[in-house]
């Protein structure tokens, strides 16, 4: 009889699956043996235009539809390859030269095996995902080939076999398959087979691969090839090109770093510590990292403790011994200062510590020995053991024109690139184009850091344009922040309707008006800021027969239009909200909803997301109703107008009236909050005008505050209440929420030190209430404007306000300090958040108007949008305020004029100066102070004069470009 | 990626199936082994036959019992399954409830079939094999049944890229690492039959996708049973040449 035995009878069977062993060890130690099925196939196509055999017998879908081919039948060729070549990389040509790869001029028609994409991926996930952009791009026409699963490119690892053995032999394997293939095809056709070159850094690969009979050449080789070599081998990373350099280095500047398993060790037992690298915005010497275990925040002093972490890096600390803490700086030290005179090409190894450094060190051993008493005020020291997770990215800079040989001119030089980012350090680039760069914005990578080098290394990826040009420092500002400004791809569009502008709000009773309710007869109107077009908002009010007021918003129905995950959803998700800058505004939404369809513009009719209460005559909340709704605005109104029509007496029509109840009840909302205690900070907030033909910005003026402002804000604070409290209630995980933690009572101790020392007055910050009616005692009588100082400087102790799923925070955690209510979401600009976007969909599941997708009440999935939408939040408003600092640069270009200022900070040789016409700070050192008194915040300068903090100094505003960035900047001086 | 899946195959394909029957004469009225991909299972049936117990006496049908083993190694972590398992109770009554509905049980009454399963090897798919073995190790018992039983299992892909935004293509016949990424059910139905006898889910899946996981499943179960039916043939015509030879 029959036995079981391991079968497989069938020869042809035998020959299409194969197994995969491999051996997966777990952080436990844990060691398992994995056995998966592979199947082999012949139907992999090799996607080549000109090939027909392929095209015949390409696979298709559950709907019946097949992949277009990528590879175009007529690709480029170059000076060695005549009749055109497709490229195959291999994996160190993606992880190496990525820049370059994405450059538009070259690296066309790529071959990416399966075996290298899954290397990156294990290698880089960035890089990976940069990749996979590129092969779901058409542009370049890069098409992943599976050569793992095609049968004659499959490759079984030998015996004796590396891995890295194995897979160079897959690709050249893979090389040979195509080349013959293609040469079928083309021959087929009558057409000239372009040739398949095989890309690879690795010499013993190219030596086998030559061997065999492939086209193959190293990268420098075949970029050499190209028109713009030289700005393609600028773009290749530096680890490549200083392999040879970096063998003949010295000595080691740094120490070196733990390894991983004692770092982890370390962490877990409690003798290191981990946390997130911050470098000191005053001084670039210091920084520091917040950890678990200590209240304060350890300070790190020096670059040798530094030791090579950059700004946001995780990284691991030791603490240094006791008798070594210090005092945190009051010294303005930037890197300028410290290192003039280097020179990019040498490695001034023995200078460790150069001259400079050394004095700034020992100056400051000096004042903290004399102030040993204050002990309170000494802060824990540490020395950074390790790095465990780098947070580089691409930085925006210019070229160092000091460190440039300008008679060099051929040839690769070393040049320093300073970043606009101050916190980060000079970066050394390699480049063949220094004079051609010099005066130009551009983007740099680091690649690393070695112990052997003061500084990072790091190679070009590409210019923006002249220093200066607005387009260039737009873009540059963007890129800065990470601000996805690109139009908005084909996929996105073709989720619009297809009516386009013409859209209108269908018949009442066919589709789209399913559960909802008409409100067109409602007087409804917007007020916005002038200009505005993209309008989230409407409102109404009217008397009810009870005597109550009923109030409603409508918001502008975005999720009606904006379906979950497709295309523009998952554009909107990642860009997270719209960035305004000052001359150009980055939408989070394709226009022709944000400006129109979903915008809720006057006399038309649009769809809208309603709120409506009924209110007592006091503003107390007696019902609330949330409903979909179609609404016909009768106007839109610029907040000015609006005051000036509630103001106008003769007006008496009902929806002057209308806004006048908003008005009424909108001042006793107000009261209420106050008296809850919430916060009125201040933030300087200027507006620049531009002149309306140049576009270059003429005058600046800070903003109004007017009643309607108020009006509009109250009234979707209290939508944002209402909607908070009822998504909360229906999706107690996973709402998507908003809250602003109390700060720690320690972030004000500096504000209320000063203030006792200064004024005499006290600082209560024990609950929001406290602190908001201190903050009203904060007066002087002779100056008007200490008390909005006060704030601005206060509102910088605060925590910034954070989105949130439900499920992650304890209930009384949800608290928003600054507004003072125990729950708070956002919900009235859907246009232009996306976190709005959110609260909308779940708000409709909420009133079961439709089914909610599973990204907004899954916990992992919402946790990954709101960790974007914060960083996307924080970048934008980052971007908004270097936009504003930037213009306010150029408006003032050329106008040196005399202000008066106040001291918003002091140091022992320098302050800090804020102006509140243009709404600027701007920081003054002092080379030699006579005396700097730290209790009373007094420095003496050398001709006698007083700088007093909080007082009003005279300065002069003048605009200089700055050497450390290549930008203009305000430049304050004392007059 | 490219409408391929992590082990080669595309969204309509089925793993590697290998069948067998009468495996162990000696000891079972009828016994079968199949291979699905790298899962194995090994199914042994006896009966009709006299009840072990009393309480399984039916005066007017016979009782279907149903036995899962989970070999230790079977899993990729060595995990030993006692009798009161909760998935290899889940298992035995799923199966047993089954298979009670299509033996023609009211032929033997007051007798008792058991059904004992070997569960090899897992990768994926777990009780459709079962299904599927107990099926043939059935027929090579010559225990009467209205049609073949045939289960295979379907899955949702979630994260395969798709230009046009349309629901990702359903995967048939999922293995145990895209079982443990994406929901997937198993499904078994009578013959080629749209006939559903067992259906089960244990993740949560959008309900619009449901219908169409469910039409690939069932679309699978028809391929399943024309390689068992093939093997039952053949096994059939060996034995018959055996007997009419001699």
């Amino acid at each position: 009889m029959t036995s079981i035995k391991r079968m497989l009878v069938d020869p042809s069977s035998n020959d299409s699956i194969t197994s995969k062993v491999y051996i997966r060890s777990a952080k436990s130690g844990k060691v398992t043996k994995i056995v998966r099925e592979i199947y082999l196939r012949t139907d992999i196509p090799c996607s080549s235009r000109l090939c027909r055999a392929c095209l015949a017998n390409a696979p298709v879908d559950s709907n019946n539809r097949s992949r277009p081919f990528v590879l175009s039948e007529k690709p480029a060729g170059t000076t060695q390859y005549k009749h055109g070549h497709y490229l195959m990389p291999d994996t160190n040509i993606f992880l190496q030269c990525m820049d370059a790869i994405e450059h538009k001029s070259a690296f066309y028609d790529v071959i990416v095996l399966q075996t290298v994409l899954d290397e990156v991926k294990n290698q880089s996930l960035p890089l990976y995902n940069r990749l996979v952009s590129l092969t779901k791009a058409d542009e370049k026409r890069f098409y992943v080939f599976h050569n793992e699963f095609r049968q004659e490119t499959h490759v079984k690892r030998g015996q004796e076999e590396s891995i890295n053995d194995r897979n160079d032999r897959a690709i050249r394997v893979a090389c040979k398959w195509y080349q013959k293939h293609i040469e079928q095809a083309a021959a087929s056709s009558s057409a000239t087979a372009p040739a398949i070159v095989m890309l690879t850094n690795d010499k013993a690969n190219l030596a086998k691969a030559k061997s065999e009979g492939l086209n193959s050449t190293d990268l420098n080789g075949y970029v050499k090839g190209l028109k713009n070599a030289d700005e393609l081998l600028d773009m290749i990373s530096s680890s490549l090109q200083d392999l040879e350099k970096k063998a003949n280095r010295g000595a080691n500047v740094y120490a070196e770093y733990f390894s991983l398993p004692k770092m982890n060790t370390g962490v877990r037992n409690g003798t290191l510590h981990q946390g997130t690298f911050h470098t000191s915005t005053y001084n670039s010497l210091e920084g520091t990292v917040g950890v678990p275990s200590f209240d304060k925040h350890l300070l790190i002093v020096g670059l040798e403790n530094m030791n090579r972490a950059i700004d946001g890096d995780q990284v691991v600390v030791e603490l240094l011994p006791q008798d070594q803490w210090k005092k945190q700086s009051d010294k303005l030290v930037d890197q300028d200062t410290l290192t003039k005179n280097e020179n990019a090409d040498v490695d001034e190894v023995e200078a460790i510590v150069t001259e400079r450094e050394r004095r700034a060190l020992i100056d400051e051993a000096k004042r903290i020995q004399r102030s040993q008493d204050e002990s309170q005020k000494v802060q824990p020291t540490a020395k950074i053991v390790g790095v465990l997770k780098r947070n580089w990215r691409s930085y925006v800079g210019h070229i160092d024109p000091n460190s440039v040989n300008r008679a060099k001119s051929g040839g690769q030089q070393v040049v320093f690139f300073r970043p606009l980012d101050k916190k980060i350090p000079r970066i050394r680039v390699f480049t063949r184009q220094a004079t051609q760069l010099l005066g130009q914005r551009i983007v740099v990578n680091i690649d690393t850091w070695d112990r052997t080098s003061r500084f990072p290394v790091g190679h070009f990826v590409r210019a923006l344009g002249e220093l200066e040009s607005k387009e260039a420092e737009t873009e540059a500002l963007l890129l800065e922040y990470d601000v996805q400004y690109r139009p908005f791809p084909k996929a996105v569009l073709d989720c619009l309707p297809s009516e386009g502008h013409d859209w209108i709000v269908p018949e009442k009773g066919t589709s789209g008006w399913e559960k909802r309710v008409d409100l067109r007869d409602l007087l409804v109107c917007s007020i916005d800021p002038p200009g505005c077009q993209d309008i989230d908002d409407a409102l109404h009010a009217r008397l009810l027969p009870n005597g109550n007021y009923e109030a409603g918003v409508h918001i502008a129905d975005v999720s009606h239009f904006v379906k979950p995950n497709n295309a523009m959803d998952d554009e909107a998700a990642s860009r997270g909200t719209t960035v305004y800058l000052v001359d150009k505004r980055i939408d989070m939404l394709p226009p022709l909803l944000g400006t129109d369809l979903c915008s809720l513009k006057p006399y038309v009719e649009r769809y809208a997301f309603s709120v409506i209460w009924e209110m007592t005559p006091d503003a107390k909340i007696v019902n609330t109703k949330f409903t979909k709704s179609v609404i016909k605005s009768r106007e839109a109104f610029a907040y000015k107008a609006a005051q000036m029509r509630i103001d106008d007496k003769s007006q008496t029509d009902p929806l002057t009236e209308g806004m006048r109840i908003l008005l009424m009840l909108s001042k006793k909302l107000k009261q209420a909050r106050m008296d809850a205690g919430a916060l009125n900070l201040a933030s300087p907030e200027v507006k620049i005008h531009m002149e309306s033909e140049t576009s270059d910005p003429a005058s600046i003026e800070v903003k109004e505050l007017l009643e309607t402002n108020s009006l509009v804000e109250e009234f979707m604070l209290c939508a944002n209440i209402s909607v908070a409290r009822k998504i909360y209630e229906a999706f107690p995980q996973t709402a998507m929420l908003r809250r602003h933690g109390a700060p720690p009572a320690t972030n004000f101790d500096d504000l209320r030190s000063q203030l006792r020392a200064r004024k005499g007055l006290d600082l209560r910050v024990e609950s929001s209430k406290a602190l908001a009616d201190s903050l009203d005692g904060c007066v002087d009588p002779q100056e008007a404007y200490f008390n909005t100082l006060v704030r601005i400087i206060a509102t910088r102790c605060m925590l910034p306000a954070e989105y949130f799923s439900s499920g992650t925070q304890a209930y009384p955690e949800f608290r928003h300090y600054g507004l003072a209510t125990d729950i708070y979401t956002h919900f009235t600009s859907p246009i232009r958040r996306y976190a709005d976007l959110a609260a909308h969909r779940q708000l409709a599941a909420a009133i079961e108007y439709e089914a909610l997708d599973e990204t907004l009440y899954n916990k992992n999935k919402m946790d990954a949008v709101v960790k974007n939408i914060n960083i996307r939040h924080r970048n934008a408003q980052f971007a908004g305020r270097a936009s504003i600092e930037y213009y306010v640069g150029q408006a003032l270009k050329n106008k040196s004029t005399e202000q008066e200022g106040f001291v918003a900070k002091i140091f022992s040789n320098g302050f800090v100066v804020f102006v509140p016409k243009f709404g600027i700070e701007g920081t003054i050192k002092v080379e030699t102070a006579k005396t700097y008194d730290a209790d009373e915040y007094i420095l003496e300068l050398e001709d006698g004069r007083k700088v007093v903090l909080f007082d009003k100094v005279k300065v002069m505003v003048n605009v200089v470009k700055e050497q450390a960035t290549g930008r203009r900047k305000t430049e304050l001086t004392l007059a | 990626m490219e409408g391929l899946r992590n082990d080669g195959r595309r969204w309509n394909e089925l793993r590697r199936i290998h069948c067998q029957l009468s495996t162990s004469s000696t000891n079972a009225d009828g016994s079968s082994y199949i291979e699905q991909g790298f899962t194995k299972v090994l199914c042994n049936v006896t009966g009709p036959a006299e009840p072990s117990s009393r309480q399984k006496v039916k005066q007017d049908a016979a009782t279907v019992t149903c036995e899962v083993y989970f070999a230790a190694f079977s899993g990729t972590d060595r995990i030993k399954r006692g009798r009161n398992d909760k998935k290899v109770q889940e298992l035995q009554t799923a199966i047993q409830k089954t298979f009670a509905s299509v033996i023609l049980t009211h032929l033997f009454s007051r007798s008792e079939i058991t059904i004992s399963i070997h569960i090899l090897s897992q990768d994926g798919g777990t009780l459709a094999a079962c299904i599927n073995a107990t099926t043939l190790a059935l027929i090579d018992a010559g225990i009467p049944l209205k049609d073949y039983v045939c289960a295979c299992t379907s899955g949702q892909s979630t994260s395969i890229f798709d230009n046009e935004g349309s629901t990702p293509d359903p995967w048939l016949d999922v293995n145990y690492l895209e079982e443990s990424d994406i929901p997937s059910l198993t499904v078994a139905t009578v013959g080629e039959t749209e006939k559903i006898v067992a259906l089960s889910m244990e993740n949560k899946v959008r309900i619009e996708m449901l219908e169409g996981m469910i039409a690939v499943g069932i679309s699978g179960c028809a391929k399943v049973k024309g390689i068992m039916d093939a093997e039952v043939r053949r096994y059939g015509k060996t034995r018959l040449e055996a007997a009419t030879g001699e």
